[in-house]
């Protein structure tokens, strides 16, 4: 029993300096941090998506610096962040984020930010009308892939604007005559991509993906949407959905799939070879950007190019 | 403020986990971390169909029931002959498996799983903060943490010596009228609990990591149980600390480098451990011919 008595304390001992330990070190780095940087005047914004980031930028102009979370390519239903990105949100005078779920658990923590700093859902000013429920749910669960309607995101860079103007007063006119130049782009843009998806004969307007993230593009521009995947990227597509979709292919005699630029495209492949043992040729009609931009400086490194980019693979590929 | 935060998240973490962590390890149920990582899906699921609601309380307490449920029917399985890691693996799998069928069955357009739902991220948790009447009291998995650790190590400490000899000789425990079946399941059940609430402040992976490797580090180092939950501590708690400051040089995943910085801490024990590393006992048998 003495023994025991002695390992006791010897663990009483450890646990004492460990706490010591834990103490002095914590506070040590925490006293060589510094809250105080470059002050050059320009509004900092942190974005999670690249779509949010370049909004952001456009309206903001000279007099804000846009940084993003979720690079070119990167899944946001599976992104992780690094410690780069934990001082891009603390130092960030502005946070914009997608709302509606798209963020996942992170939502919890804008909340929480939202009572110390301007921490912004872009998606805010829609309306259930406007918003899709996800089938079979209850209420409140929504679609969150809102930037594939243009006139969608139309409302997501007025609250960017009205969040800037409000935050930054002194150039409020600056963020309002950028943000009407860039929604007129938009409306520009929202034509276009009517007009082109129109050229496509009725019967073949059906656009078919890896994953359901183009069902308010398919709304707001007249096509059928269907997908192999749910909505989330991480739930797993039953042997009955590889086999639904590839009898709905032959039925519908549909020219061409598309691959997505954050999803793997083996589960469509699966999908086309088996409409091939059919006798049905499908092909693939190219690289949709789904929840992700493509690289920076690229054409479709912005949102813009990248909705562009989407209408004329689809329009190419269904013609 | 956010590194302190961190850093202290961390170090509670790894304390949990550290003293934790030996009795597992001990007892070769290791891997009954990432067991209730994956098997309280169905809890989530369950709790999301019946309340249609994601609240992070109710979320906790399904996941903390079914990681009660999971160890409860590891143990009980084990102590019915079978062995123990493959009770685990049965328990779990079986339960995870359930969790995916029943999401396929009536969640398929909803985020539901335990990344989006239940695993919070330690570069977080400085913005979760807990405010009572209005005034900050810090960030909410610094108390979740904090109090678990409190439980830990107030069971710990009142019933060592039982929780000892079970460990070792669970017969010698038997014999001297120790209800042997009783601790086995009071360690899982604060296993349960502070995994549980590990998933919910810091994510999955640092809390099954920091469980297993610096109890395992600890393993090499003593032969003694005290020393060797101090060490596995020390050791969880170093790591914690390394590893961010590998997270900032890199720029890279708080956790993931915090966990690597563990494995790191396991490698060099494993190599120069003084009674059981393989380049000290080389040394040895050099000095010996």
């Amino acid at each position: 029993m003495g023994k025991m008595y002695k390992s006791n304390s010897a663990l009483r001992r450890f646990i004492m300096t460990i706490i010591f330990l834990t103490v002095t070190a914590v506070a040590t780095t925490a006293c060589g941090q510094n809250a105080a940087d470059g002050e050059n005047g320009k509004l900092k914004i942190t974005a999670t998506t690249g779509m949010i980031a370049d909004v952001a930028q456009q309206v903001g102009g000279d007099y804000a610096e846009v940084s993003g979370l979720m690079g070119a390519g990167i899944d946001p239903h599976l992104y992780k962040a690094s410690q780069g990105d934990v001082k891009k949100l603390d130092d960030a005078d502005i946070i914009f984020y997608n709302g509606l779920h798209l963020e996942g658990k992170m939502a919890e923590m804008f909340e929480a930010l939202e009572k110390r700093k301007p921490t912004v859902a872009v998606s805010q000013n829609l309306t259930e009308e406007q918003l899709h429920s996800a089938p079979g749910q209850g209420a409140g669960m929504h679609d969150p892939h809102i930037w594939f309607n243009v006139k969608l995101w139309i409302s997501a860079t007025e609250v960017i604007r009205d969040t800037l103007a409000e935050k930054d007063a002194s150039h409020a006119d600056y963020y309002k005559d950028n943000a009407a130049a860039y929604i007129k782009q938009l409306e520009e843009l929202d034509a276009y991509a009517k007009e082109q998806i129109a050229t496509i004969p009725e019967a073949s307007r059906i656009l078919v993906t890896a994953h359901d993230a183009f069902g308010y593009f398919g709304e707001a521009y007249g096509l059928t949407v269907t997908g192999l995947q749910g909505m989330n990227t991480m739930s797993e597509y039953g042997s009955k959905d590889v086999s639904k979709l590839r009898d709905y292919l032959v039925e519908k005699k549909v020219k061409a799939v598309f691959i997505e630029s954050s999803v793997p495209k083996k589960s469509i492949e699966s999908v086309i070879e088996g409409a091939r043992q059919l006798g049905h040729e499908v092909k693939i009609g190219g690289e949709l950007f789904s929840d992700a931009m493509g690289d920076a400086g690229t054409v479709e490194g912005t949102y813009i190019g990248m909705v562009k980019h989407n209408v004329d693979t689809i329009v190419a590929a269904l013609k | 403020m956010s590194d302190f935060w961190i850093l202290l998240t961390g170090a509670l973490v790894a304390s949990c986990c550290g003293v934790l962590g030996v009795f597992l390890v001990l007892r070769k149920m290791a891997m009954i971390g990432d067991a209730i990582s994956h098997s309280v899906m169905p809890g989530i699921v369950i709790a999301f169909l019946l309340s249609g609601s994601r609240d992070s309380l109710l979320m906790m307490f399904a996941a903390l029931l079914f990681g009660l449920l999971t160890t409860f029917l590891i143990q009980m399985f084990q102590q019915s002959g079978i062995q123990s890691d493959a009770s685990i693996g049965v328990v779990f799998t079986a339960l995870f498996a359930i969790g995916v069928v029943l999401v396929s069955l009536y969640a398929r357009q909803v985020h539901l799983d335990q990344d989006a739902i239940l695993y919070g991220e330690i570069a977080y948790v400085h913005w979760n903060i807990w405010e009572l009447g209005g005034v900050n009291m810090g960030p909410k998995a610094v108390w979740l943490l904090g109090t678990t650790l409190l439980i830990i190590t107030t069971v710990i400490g009142l019933f060592y010596k039982q929780f000892k000899l079970c460990a070792f000789d669970p017969a010698l425990a038997a014999a001297i009228g120790v209800p042997v079946a009783l601790f086995h399941y009071l360690l899982m059940g604060l296993v349960s609990m502070a995994t549980v609430s590990s998933f919910e402040s810091v994510g999955a992976i640092l809390v099954v990591g920091l469980l297993i490797i610096p109890a395992s580090t600890a393993y090499l180092l003593t032969d003694r149980l005290g020393v060797m939950i101090g060490l596995s501590v020390a050791a969880g708690v170093a790591s914690t600390f390394i590893g961010y400051g590998a997270a900032v040089v890199l720029d890279a995943s708080i956790a993931g480098c915090m966990v690597c910085a563990a494995a790191l801490l396991f490698v060099i024990a494993f190599l120069f451990s003084p009674s059981h590393g393989i380049v000290i006992k080389k040394i040895r048998l050099r000095k010996l011919a």
